[in-house]
């Protein structure tokens, strides 16, 4: 029986990969290369969707254009919300690039049948289940809001380690290396957990059954995309407020 | 555990090299196929109507700016019209203060040299009037003056005489 349950799971169980990776190795360092397939098809979507919206621009936008200028729009009320009237204007791009690139990662992870296609190793799938992206995304938000406070106030941003007061100086400080830490698990460790769910759902029952979760592991990404992008812009804003 | 063990070998296990893996069940295509479905079926009306309104209101806010956009340019016409009209007017307003500062001018002029003639002649009468005057008395004197000094020589120079003669002189001549 055992014996049967373990030929069954040879023969099943062989598409489904995890910690699998297909490596390129450039210079010494190992790569994901499965991750920069399908983030490449994340930046050429986003790519080829912004030239098609600009290719000829109405005064009175319609299709493409009018859903993206909704989604710019959705994302300069974000940024405005988080960082404020008077300086969120220069952190549009990077906030959005942010919500864009991990949302349509995260669809393109549960819309795309990446497994049409097989790779020499590792599978394809969306770019932020794997850990680099998510932390190469939460280390660029710790750059970013520290070159917001610098550039603001200079020396004088590191005040701010000292507030309200002196006693919670270690807190302060923690607090640069948790926010990175918890961007980058929180996006990584909800997307993998929506993939594995999804992918266990449909060796078991392969139909209909894992509608629902898939569903749901749609919604979940939407909303990772822009908690993501929401706290990336609360960090930029808190670091460009001003304290007394 | 097992599975686990399992997995990591059929990882391995897979044959290197790229491929198309068309087995429906395993690649998940029909969940994918309607989830893809719905979401275009349910997407397209809830994003189609958000878009819609979005470009309504666009429109809406594009003529309505428009509209004030060309009721600013009336107003700025009618503005300008006035400007102009205002402009004439007070070009003939001065120029015809001008005039009348002209004219004034003129019979204030015309006036004025008809007054120093006046006062010219005035002037010239009273000292005339003096002159005469003066002459006036400057003759009684003399006259005053010579009455006296013949009275004084006839005094001396006739006697009793003369005055008989002329007396007799005088009487002859009536008596004729």
């Amino acid at each position: 029986m055992s014996n049967l349950f373990n030929n069954l799971n040879a023969v099943t169980l062989a598409s489904l990969e995890v910690g699998q990776h297909w490596y390129w190795e450039i210079g010494g360092l190992k790569l994901h290369g499965q991750v920069f397939l399908t983030s490449w098809f994340v930046i050429a979507v986003l790519v080829v969707a912004s030239v098609l919206a600009t290719q000829s621009i109405q005064r009175v936008p319609s299709g493409l254009q009018n859903f993206m200028e909704f989604g710019l729009e959705f994302i300069r009320d974000l940024a405005k919300t988080q960082i404020g009237e008077k300086e969120y204007r220069p952190w549009v791009p990077f906030v959005g690039t942010l919500f864009l690139f991990i949302f349509v990662s995260n669809w393109s992870g549960a819309l795309v049948p990446w497994k049409l296609f097989e790779i020499p190793a590792g599978e394809l799938a969306a770019p932020t289940n794997d850990i680099n992206t998510t932390v190469a995304l939460s280390l660029l938000t710790s750059l970013a809001y520290f070159y917001a406070g610098i550039s603001k106030k200079g020396l004088g941003y590191f005040a701010r380690y000292v507030e309200p007061t002196p006693v919670l100086l270690p807190i302060n400080i923690l607090e640069d290396f948790t926010k990175p830490l918890s961007l980058s698990f929180r996006l990584f460790g909800n997307i993998l957990a929506d993939e594995l769910v999804v992918a266990v759902l449909v060796f078991l029952v392969p139909l209909i059954v894992p509608l629902p979760v898939m569903v749901l592991g749609l919604f979940t990404s939407a909303i990772q995309a822009l908690i993501f992008a929401t706290l990336a812009a609360a960090y930029i804003g808190e670091a460009l407020e001003d304290h007394h | 555990m097992e599975t686990f063990l399992w997995l990591a070998n059929a990882g391995s296990e897979v044959e290197e090299g790229f491929a198309l893996n068309l087995d429906v069940f395993d690649t998940n295509l029909v969940n994918l196929a309607i989830i893809i479905g719905v979401l275009f079926y349910f997407g397209r009306g809830f994003i189609g109507g958000i878009l819609s309104e979005r470009r309504s209101k666009i429109e809406t806010a594009i003529a309505q700016s428009e509209k004030r956009a060309r009721g600013a340019k009336q107003a700025l016409d009618e503005a300008k019209q006035n400007l102009a009209e205002a402009q004439k007017k007070a070009d003939r307003l001065i120029a015809d203060a001008k005039a009348r500062a002209e004219s004034v001018r003129e019979t204030i002029e015309a006036d004025s040299v008809r007054e120093i003639a006046r006062m010219k002649e005035a002037a010239e009468a009273d000292l005339g009037a003096d002159a005469e005057r003066a002459e006036r008395e400057l003759r009684a004197r003399a006259v005053a003056l010579a009455l006296e000094k013949v009275e004084g020589e006839l005094s001396q120079r006739v006697d009793d005489s003369v005055r008989r003669q002329l007396v007799d002189r005088s009487i002859s001549m009536i008596g004729g």
